[in-house]
């Protein structure tokens, strides 16, 4: 705030001030505030009155509300007070623009306090001598401002301190109360801008109490067994007030209150006696009271009081039922009799003990038999006959009247019709049509039927009167939902006993706890017959109504279709062949469903038969064939034989022969051991050509190819087997073994049928082996063939190359007539193989070797076995390998290359 | 005679019927106003009756032997005498009219709590004192709830000591502690022999008041 300083004086003064200060405003109302301007500032400061500034806070009041009423005071005028704020200033425009704060007032606005309303007190009795009375009010609107409020009190004459309410507004409590003089009670609320009074109360204290409850509450037991006799102390004496009660009981367990009728203890009293109350019961009282006249209000209920009634006869018989096994022997019964415990409000005490009596009714004479047991059965072996048996429960004052059962030498009378079950709530109802005779009684026996346990019967007795009763009581024991109830029902007649009706029964169904798993019996080409198996009682959680089969391909549609609960198989038609299906099951009840696993099966492809039609027509045509050709062949044998085996002429006949000692190749495959003396070599496997064979031809030329197709297949058959023993070793090994190996070109190329080519195993010695060609071909051509391949094998390879890339059975032409008979032979000197599995050729470096020692024990036996058509055969070890893993492919995997190099070599 | 009883009966009840429709607002009032607080008043008596027993009881205690023993029964001494005394005899008691009986309770009252006020600040125990003051006020009660009663019967209230006590300056202080204690029991004696008497007193003038809203109410459930 800015201050002029008065020059005379030197002290610091305000150049003005409001009127009024620090009011206080009722919210709604106009208000007018002056802001005053001290004369000596007029001077001082030269300033005005219409030079002053209202502000609401730091807004500014528009000028239309102001006045000015003179030079140094001016007015404004709010028409409602919501919209003030605290600080309301005076300012004023000084020495051009500059504001200058005078004066600045705080406004309070609020609103005047309501009447209060709903005045009501009520005496609270805090101990035998003290009452407390409170009064609440409603203490109306909020006022935004300090209400103060006042309970005020008073006597005709005689006023008494106020109630001044401590942190709350709206009750007050007056700790000292007196009664039988009327008091008038009013509230009064006050603040700044008024007082406001509530309508008064007047009333004497006395019709206000809310009295103690009575305590020290006692429960006796009176001499009759359904009285018992309640006594307690009143803490509100009799000269403040005579009281009325009320008295409220139940039996301990049970939560239902039972009240006294008000109007017998209508009456100031300290005891009063409960009757009609049953024997041997606990029971739970409590009591309150209040004003005689009911002006006032009911204490709260006293603390709860238990007292148990004495004991009394039984009041009834416990009921009785039987079960008679006849399964002994057919003259004497086992008769199983039961009987049930008695409700506690039956039994009126402690059952000591059951007193039976079982009379033979056929035999007059007969006496009757007692039997007292604390069980609640007894199993008596009975000759057959009708029985009255009598059963009486005591306790300690008594025994009850015997109940009666008939056991009639048969169950001959009508039984009961219709009989039928209803669920009903959370019980199950059993319902029946009564026979047209009187029935005394109906004996309804139930047991859970399950495929666990046997079904234990559980009995119950309904009075003749009754077509139907709830399994109620004990029905929350024993009833259960989901499970699957046999009730049987027997009449009881005066004078017998019909025979019972049973009938399936479920409180409460459900879907089946599981599928039914479904599999397939048979499966056809276009059909399937599906099994199954029933669920068990216990899985079917209600009546199965019917069972779903649901069976699709792996993308068409579901299929579903209904099958009756009886069956178990059933016939899927219609199926597309060769097709897998997926099929699972559903089992329903009334409430649901639940299907089993998918089973999955492929329907067959072929029809029953079909594959025997298909199959023994094309074996029987085969066999014509077979047979024509053989037929064929007979007929045409001598043309056959002259293109296939041409007389050759016998070295060893010739008179070249002469010059060697050594037998003909054929010596040699007649005696195989011979040629292996040591007979160590029991693991290398020998291919043997078939004895068709043997009639080789010598004749490159003669090859009609289709006739030695057949060959081919046996011989190729054979060199596969050399050839998986040696696919140890690569081609390009095998190329450069070719390479280097020129000098074994000979003896490879004696080789008609195959070399195999084996890698060293480490550093083991590698040794070639060469199936061996013991060939009756002339040895001429060989010879001249050698030669040629110094010069123009090369020209000759290729020739032959030619061939085999054409088709394998050229080659096969050239090559496999010229085996007589095809062994295979290790090269090596007999010595050094031993031991070896597979003979291999490990490297360029060994081959050397093994070749050598090929040549020199091939001379030795082989010199004159050259066959100038063999050259191609030295490709013949490389096409093994590469195939090795297929005989179909070998004829293929003739590589031009490798003929090329290896092949033909020139010695 | 029957005929003038009838009779009696007849304007009776067609001045109560004339004044159906008002009896609720004026009549009743007044008449359930004298019938009430008499009873009110009646009530009031035996609830001090009753706290007086206790309260004596204690008191005497507190003033110790031989006050306190049942069959203490000194002479009453001399300057006992300014304690109003309810000793007068009963026939003489029944024979004064309503008024009078009314006016010598509501002078005995206010007398006895202007000296029961007096013993209120003077005794020791806090308990005590607090039933004291809760029985004083209650005794004042008692005299409004008189003065009530005479009100509504149409009496005027005794002039004198109304209303606020005159207080203690009235007696003179006790020469010695005993004899200020046998103050306390005297007047403790007579205020058990005034509400005795008062009790009776307005049993007697409630049977002669009845709360006549009820009969009129009777009567005109009669028709």
């Amino acid at each position: 705030n800015l201050f002029f300083f008065l020059a005379s004086g030197g002290l610091v003064q305000s150049c003005g001030h409001i009127i009024p200060e620090s009011p206080v405003l009722a919210l709604g109302s106009n208000f007018t505030a002056l802001c005053i301007l001290n004369e000596s500032c007029l001077d001082f400061g030269n300033i005005y009155a219409s030079q002053i500034i209202w502000k609401i806070k730091n807004r500014v009041v528009p000028k239309e509300q102001y006045r000015e009423i003179n030079r140094t005071v001016s007015s404004v005028t709010f028409n409602d007070t919501s919209s003030l704020a605290t600080p309301l200033t005076c300012n004023i425009l000084a020495d051009g623009q500059i504001e200058q704060n005078i004066y600045g007032i705080t406004v309070t606005v609020g609103l005047p306090p309501e009447k209060p309303k709903n005045l009501s007190c009520i005496v609270h009795q805090v101990s035998k001598l003290t009452y407390h009375m409170t009064c609440t009010w409603n203490p109306g609107r909020h006022t935004f401002l300090d209400t103060q409020f006042r309970l005020k009190y008073r006597w005709p004459r005689e006023s008494f301190p106020d109630c001044i309410p401590k942190d709350v507004n709206n009750s007050c409590t007056i700790p000292d109360v007196q009664f039988f003089v009327n008091l008038e009670i009013w509230v009064e609320a006050a603040n700044a801008l008024g007082k406001a009074e509530s309508d008064p109360l007047v009333l004497d204290p006395i019709d206000i109490v809310k009295p103690l409850s009575p305590h020290n509450v006692t429960v006796n037991s009176g001499i009759l067994p359904t009285v018992l006799k309640l006594s307690w102390e009143n803490r509100i004496s009799s000269a403040v007030m005579k009281l009325k009660f009320n008295i409220r009981y139940r039996i301990i367990g049970d939560t239902n209150w039972m009240e006294i009728p008000s109007e017998d203890t209508a009456s100031p009293r300290t005891s009063f006696s409960v009757q009609g109350l049953q024997p041997f019961t606990e029971y739970v009282f409590s009591i309150r009271c209040m004003k005689e006249d009911g002006v006032g209000y009911w204490s709260d209920w006293s603390e709860e009081k238990t007292g148990i009634t004495t004991e009394d006869k039984p009041s009834k018989g416990p009921p009785i039922w039987r079960i008679i096994d006849a399964s002994h022997s057919p003259a004497s019964w086992t008769v199983h009799l039961m009987w049930k415990a008695m409700k506690p409000s039956e039994a009126n005490g402690v059952i000591l003990q059951y007193e039976l009596t079982v009379r033979d009714k056929s035999s007059l004479s007969s006496p009757m038999k007692k039997f007292n047991v604390t069980s609640t059965n007894l199993t008596l072996q009975l000759p057959n006959g009708t029985y009255e048996v009598t059963v009486a429960a005591r306790n300690r004052v008594g025994a009850s009247p015997p109940s009666v059962l008939l056991i009639p030498a048969s169950n001959s009378k009508a039984p009961v019709k219709n009989l039928r079950t209803l669920p009903r709530y959370d019980k199950l109802w059993v319902g029946w049509t009564a026979p047209n005779s009187y029935v005394l009684k109906y004996v309804i026996e139930w047991c859970l039927v399950s495929s666990h346990s046997d079904c234990i019967i559980e009995w119950q007795i309904a009075q003749g009167d009754v077509q139907g009763i709830d399994l109620k009581g004990i029905q929350l024991v024993s009833i259960k939902p989901f499970k699957c109830y046999l009730i049987t029902v027997y009449p009881l007649y005066a004078d017998g006993q019909g025979s019972g009706q049973s009938v399936k029964a479920y409180l409460k169904q459900d879907r089946p706890s599981k599928g039914p798993t479904v599999q397939t019996k048979k499966v056809g080409k276009a059909e399937a017959v599906l099994t199954w198996n029933h669920l068990t009682v216990d899985e079917q959680n209600g009546f199965i109504r019917n069972y779903t089969i649901l069976y699709k391909t792996i993308d068409g549609n579901e299929t579903v279709v209904t099958v009756d609960p009886s069956k178990t198989e059933y016939t899927l038609s219609s199926l597309t062949s060769d097709t897998l299906y997926t099929v699972r099951m559903m089992a329903s009840t009334d409430n649901g469903s639940r299907s089993g696993p998918d089973f999955t099966f492929t329907t067959q492809k072929f029809g029953k038969g079909e594959i025997e039609a298909i199959v023994v027509p094309v074996c029987l045509a085969f066999l014509l064939i077979v047979l024509l050709a053989v037929l064929f062949c007979f007929n045409k044998r001598d043309l056959i034989k002259k293109h296939i085996w041409p007389i050759v002429p016998d070295p060893s006949k010739s008179n070249i022969a002469q010059w060697s000692p050594q037998v003909p190749a054929k010596h040699n495959f007649s005696s195989k051991d011979q040629m292996y003396p040591e007979g160590s070599f029991t693991d290398v496997s020998v291919v043997e050509i078939e004895a068709d064979d043997k009639k080789s031809f010598s004749e490159q030329d003669l090859k009609p190819f289709d006739l030695l197709k057949k060959e081919k297949s046996t011989s190729e058959g054979h060199s596969s087997g050399i050839g998986g023993s040696s696919c140890m070793s690569s081609p390009r090994q095998s190329v450069s073994d070719s390479d280097d190996g020129e000098t074994a070109q000979n003896t490879s190329s004696t080789v008609q049928y195959s070399t195999v080519v084996l890698n060293g195993y480490r550093d083991q010695t590698p040794v070639q082996v060469f199936s061996r060609s013991e060939s009756t071909q002339p040895l001429l051509d060989s010879e001249e063939r050698s030669e040629d391949h110094a010069g123009g094998g090369d020209s000759t390879a290729q020739r032959q190359q030619y061939f085999k890339q054409n088709g394998g059975q050229d080659e096969i032409n050239t090559d496999r007539p010229c085996f007589d008979r095809t062994k295979q032979i290790t090269h090596a000197s007999e010595g050094d193989l031993v031991g070896f599995v597979q003979l291999q050729i490990s490297g360029q470096s060994s081959q050397p070797l093994g070749l050598g020692m090929e040549k020199n024990t091939q001379e030795a036996a082989l010199s004159n076995v050259f066959q100038a058509s063999t050259e191609g055969e030295t490709v013949r070890p490389e096409t093994v390998e590469e195939n090795a893993l297929s005989v179909d492919e070998m004829p293929k995997s003739y590589l031009p290359q490798t003929v090329r190099q290896g092949g033909y070599m020139p010695q | 005679s029957p005929t003038g009883d009838s009779w009696g009966i007849f304007t009776f009840l067609c001045a109560a019927l004339c004044n159906l429709p008002a009896l609720p607002a004026l009549n009743c009032s007044e008449e359930l106003g004298a019938g009430q607080s008499i009873q009110q008043t009646y009530d009031l008596t035996r609830y001090l009756e009753h706290q007086l027993r206790t309260l004596a009881g204690t008191y005497l205690n507190y003033l110790g032997p031989p006050f306190n023993e049942p069959d203490f029964n000194p002479p009453r001494l001399a300057r006992a005498e300014r304690v109003p005394s309810a000793t007068v005899d009963l026939d003489l008691w029944r024979g004064l009219t309503d008024n009078a009986r009314l006016t010598a309770n509501y002078r005995a009252y206010s007398r006895l709590l202007c000296y029961l006020r007096v013993l209120d600040g003077q005794v020791g125990t806090s308990e005590l004192r607090h039933r004291l003051a809760h029985f004083c006020a209650s005794l004042q009660g008692l005299v409004l709830s008189i003065g009530g009663v005479m009100s509504s019967l149409g009496y005027p209230l005794p002039a004198g000591p109304a209303g606020p006590p005159v207080g203690p300056t009235e007696a003179p202080p006790a020469p010695n502690d005993f004899l200020k204690k046998m103050d306390d029991f005297w007047l403790l004696k007579e205020l058990q022999t005034w509400l005795w008497r008062s009790a009776k007193d307005f049993n007697r003038l409630k049977k002669k008041v009845p709360p006549a809203v009820v009969t009129l109410r009777l009567e005109a459930r009669g028709f």
